[in-house]
């Protein structure tokens, strides 16, 4: 009895190590991309509503760690249906030539305490940039849980071209802001 | 006839609101017809920036009006006639302030905030919520199809006074 209860626990064990240092994918309903931008000076909110992550993070092996966010573009949800189909459309994301953005990282850097910075390279319809995203690594509510916020600029992906390019009706910058609740 | 008038910060209110809310009324509906462009962004700007300029005009307003005594209607009117004119005064008070505040409700609603005049950051009412969104819009609307039809029968009411009482009643609200 004694040893099935020790195989039992041991087993147990190993799965748990297991599944910590092969945490991957995402609980999609403790997860958010969400942005904010600007139109004639005004701060405009949106979110994305369908993006998949897998990842495999481990402050203590940042060498073997990993991370790849596909982000559905479609799912963009804006001010109003007019407004998200314009943004669907060729002058902006060409979702159906480009449905979907795309992060890879390169690698991971410890900053101390819960503090990362992650490079990798995001790709927005078909141009692909390097970028550096500082995060922040944490426990929300017993879910291990990576958030951070950049700033893109838009013309850096052609997001928005011809009459859009204007930056004062659509401004340059867009503050983007991740939270991504790692499956246990 | 040398009548009692509204005092002159009164007068210059009202058709200084009056005029405003002919260019926000046309603006709205001119904008809403848009294609989405830049251009439509610009328009729904200054829109907003002129339909809040209309809400602390009319908030003051408001103030004004309730610390100055208005002038005593004509005396030919009816009991009858001086309420319905005063519940119609009300009412338009009311749709004064609750058209611009509908219109925020419903750009915060969209995740728009309101700045005005670029400058002025105004506090979202609500969070981002689409369905609400589109509610507000709709009652942005239709309480705008209200304010018109109040402000036609205004308009016929003061022509009814000046063509058919002959009481000169718009020499109240003149400078
Ligand atoms: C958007 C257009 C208008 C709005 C919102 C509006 C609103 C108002 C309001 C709220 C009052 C009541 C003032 C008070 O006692 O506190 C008033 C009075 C008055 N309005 Fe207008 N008005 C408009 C256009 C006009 C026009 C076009 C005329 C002229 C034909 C007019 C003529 C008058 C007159 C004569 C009074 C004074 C009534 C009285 O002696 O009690 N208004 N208006
Ligand atoms: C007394 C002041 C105002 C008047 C008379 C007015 C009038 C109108 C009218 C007639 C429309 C067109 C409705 C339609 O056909 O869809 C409209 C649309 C609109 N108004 Fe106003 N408005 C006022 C104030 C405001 C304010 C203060 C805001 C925001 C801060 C605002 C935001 C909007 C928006 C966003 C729309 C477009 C609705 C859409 O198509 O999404 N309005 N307004």
């Amino acid at each position: 009895m004694k040893y099935i209860i020790l195989s039992v626990v041991l087993v147990l064990a190993a799965l748990w190590s297991l599944g910590e240092a092969t945490a991957s994918g995402i609980i999609s309903d403790k997860s958010s991309i969400t942005f904010v931008g600007k139109q004639m000076g005004a701060p405009v909110e949106g979110r994305f509503t369908r993006f998949d992550a897998d990842i495999v993070f481990t402050p203590a092996k940042l060498a073997q760690s990993h991370a790849r966010v596909s982000i559905d573009l479609s799912s963009i949800d804006l001010a109003s249906d007019e407004s998200e189909s314009e943004i669907k459309g060729k002058s902006w994301f060409n979702v159906a030539a480009f449905p979907k953005a795309i992060f890879e990282s390169t690698a991971f850097r410890a900053l101390g305490g819960e503090r990362f910075e992650v490079s990798g390279r995001l790709s927005i319809k078909g141009i692909t940039r390097d970028l550096v995203v500082p995060m922040q690594f944490h426990t929300v509510a017993g879910v291990q849980t990576a958030e951070g916020s950049l700033e893109l600029h838009r013309s850096d992906f052609k997001v928005g071209e011809g009459v859009w390019a204007d930056p004062d009706s659509v401004a340059e910058a867009v503050q983007v802001r991740f939270k991504m609740a790692l499956k246990p | 006839m040398n009548q009692e008038k509204y005092n002159p910060t009164a007068i210059t209110l009202h058709w200084l609101v009056a005029l405003l809310i002919a260019i926000a009324f046309s603006v709205g509906h001119y904008m809403a017809d848009l294609e989405l462009s830049p251009w439509k962004l610009k328009v729904f700007a200054w829109h907003k920036w002129v339909g809040v300029t209309i809400f602390v005009l009319v908030l003051f307003r408001m103030l004004w009006r309730a610390s100055h005594t208005p002038p005593a209607l004509p005396a030919g009117m009816s009991k009858l006639m001086k309420n319905l004119s005063g519940l119609a005064h009300m009412a338009i008070y009311l749709l004064m302030l609750a058209i611009p505040l509908t219109g925020w409700l419903h750009s915060s609603a969209a995740g728009v905030t309101v700045v005005y005049f670029n400058v002025l950051t105004l506090p979202d009412l609500v969070g981002k919520d689409k369905a609400l969104s589109s509610l507000f819009k709709e009652i942005h609307e239709s309480l705008n199809w209200a304010l018109l039809g109040l402000v036609i029968l205004h308009v016929a009411a003061a022509l009814k006074h000046q063509l058919v009482d002959k009481d000169n009643l718009l020499n109240r609200m003149r400078w």
